[in-house]
């Protein structure tokens, strides 16, 4: 059955916490690293996408730290949130294949070689 | 110069444009992360925008926009889940309805043919066996609901939306055919059953999408036999035995039926420790406005009777009184909160 489709944002904050648990503002900046400044998450949105990903059991948190006196709250995929993240990574995959595919290439290499 | 308000402050009372219940699991971590996003490393300049500063407009907007959504009951918000949860509920109330009703003709005919060596049944509950091709539709109609109610609720969604959107259709075509031969006994109550309890279901059982939690299958599965016995039986029992003037129509036994679950709800629905109760109460108020609008349709039909007009109105009041002791649990499940994983335990580096 087909799942839910996964919005950029919470595909980029499943990113990133897929190398380890993030809190908050750690997510934005991964974020924005791994969009290479596309994506500026603001934290209302962090927040918005965060409750989603956990309403769906997506993400759990992890662990609580203190920081400059108040706590930073640490946040990690669960097995669902890899699972969904896997199947997510693959049809983007795949996309990316089919685009090449279309465009005649094979891969960057070749996409640079075009260029 | 300030207002005697730091950025910390600010950013809190901006966060007032927020819900209370997400305030609440999500203020906190906010605060830390907005203040996060203005640490620059340089002391100086840290305590000066700690001081001084005030949330950038576009910080400001997009917490604005968020909270509209979650005002307007946007995706993941408990207004959306309870109202998802109470639409699927009812739907499956409905799916029992039907399922209860096909089972009835299945156990009639199989008495009316004396199968499994069984002794005839009293006469006014033999049924024809089915002659015709219409017939035959129409009795393979009332099994597949049987067949729909198991399949949803075992969580086949997609083979149960189209085998309930075929299902209908034999109804509609019945309809249509009256309407344009006029022979349509009652003018409004075929077509308030069909719309309600067909095309509205079959609608609604759009909300059983991939990402909706499955129905709790052995209270379900074990409804439909409940269900014929606590109702179909005693309601077969009265006819049987000559008091068939008791038995209330489709319409009246719909109400009576919300009204005994909506009464048998009340102690949940009124103690501030039954979990969940909301999205029950919720899905009883939904069920009533099918029971009542079916009840309202069907009145034209004994217009020639004031008696059974009084009788269906008392139907009416008696579900109108059982609703109005859920509702207010019903408007609280919208603020309510989904059931959400556990924090953890703060480990202090």
């Amino acid at each position: 059955m087909a799942s839910k489709p996964m919005t950029g944002q919470a595909f980029f904050v499943l990113t990133a916490l897929a190398g380890g648990p993030r809190h908050g503002y750690g997510i934005v900046g991964e974020v924005a690293e791994l969009s290479q400044g596309r994506i500026l998450l603001k934290i209302g949105s962090l927040y918005g996408v965060l409750d989603r990903l956990a309403a769906e059991g997506l993400i759990e948190p992890d662990r609580e730290e203190a920081h400059d006196g108040r706590l930073r709250r640490y946040y990690r995929l669960t097995r669902d949130g890899q699972r969904a993240l896997a199947e997510e990574a693959e049809l983007h995959a795949a996309a990316a294949r089919a685009v090449r595919a279309g465009l005649g290439q094979t891969g960057p290499a070749a996409a640079g070689a075009a260029g | 110069m300030n207002g005697g308000l730091d950025l910390e402050q600010r950013y809190r009372r901006v966060l007032r444009l927020l819900p209370g219940w997400y305030r609440e699991r999500w203020e906190e971590d906010m605060v830390a992360a907005f203040l996060d996003s203005w640490h620059t490393g340089d002391p100086e300049d840290d305590e000066w925008a700690l001081e001084f500063c005030k949330p950038t407009w576009p910080e400001v907007a997009d917490v604005a926009v968020l909270a509209v959504r979650l005002h307007l009951g946007g995706p993941g918000t408990p207004r959306r889940y309870a109202w998802g949860q109470a639409i699927r509920r009812a739907v499956l109330a409905v799916l029992l309805l039907h399922a209860v009703l096909g089972l009835n003709v299945l156990v009639r005919i199989t008495w009316s043919r004396r199968l499994f060596g069984l002794p005839a049944p009293p006469a006014i509950l033999a049924t024809a066996t089915p002659g015709g091709v219409w017939d035959t539709v129409f009795y393979v109609v009332n099994f597949a609901w049987v067949v729909i109610f198991v399949a949803l609720v075992l969580g086949h969604y997609r083979t149960a939306r189209v085998l309930a959107a075929l299902a209908i259709v034999p109804d509609l075509v019945a309809l249509l055919q009256a309407e344009f031969t006029r022979i349509m006994p009652v003018p409004f109550g075929p077509w308030a059953w069909w719309i309600l309890f067909n095309l509205v279901l079959v609608l609604a059982m759009t909300t059983f999408h991939s990402g909706a939690p499955r129905a709790a299958r052995w209270p379900w599965l074990l409804a439909l036999p409940a269900g014929y016995l606590l109702v179909i039986v005693p309601l077969l029992t009265l006819q049987a035995t000559g008091n068939s003037a008791w038995v209330p129509d489709l319409a009246g036994q719909c109400c009576l039926l919300v009204a005994v679950a909506c009464l048998a709800h009340v102690p949940r629905a009124w103690s501030r420790h039954a979990a969940g109760s909301g999205v029950w109460s919720l899905t009883l108020t939904l069920l009533a406005t099918l029971a009542g609008a079916y009840r309202i349709a069907t009145l034209t039909s004994y217009l020639y009777d004031p008696h059974l007009v009084n009788v269906s109105l008392a139907e009416l009041l008696i579900l109108l009184v059982a609703i109005a002791l859920v509702a207010p649990d019903a408007a609280r499940a919208q603020a309510g909160t989904p059931a959400r994983p556990p924090h953890p335990h703060a480990t202090a580096a």
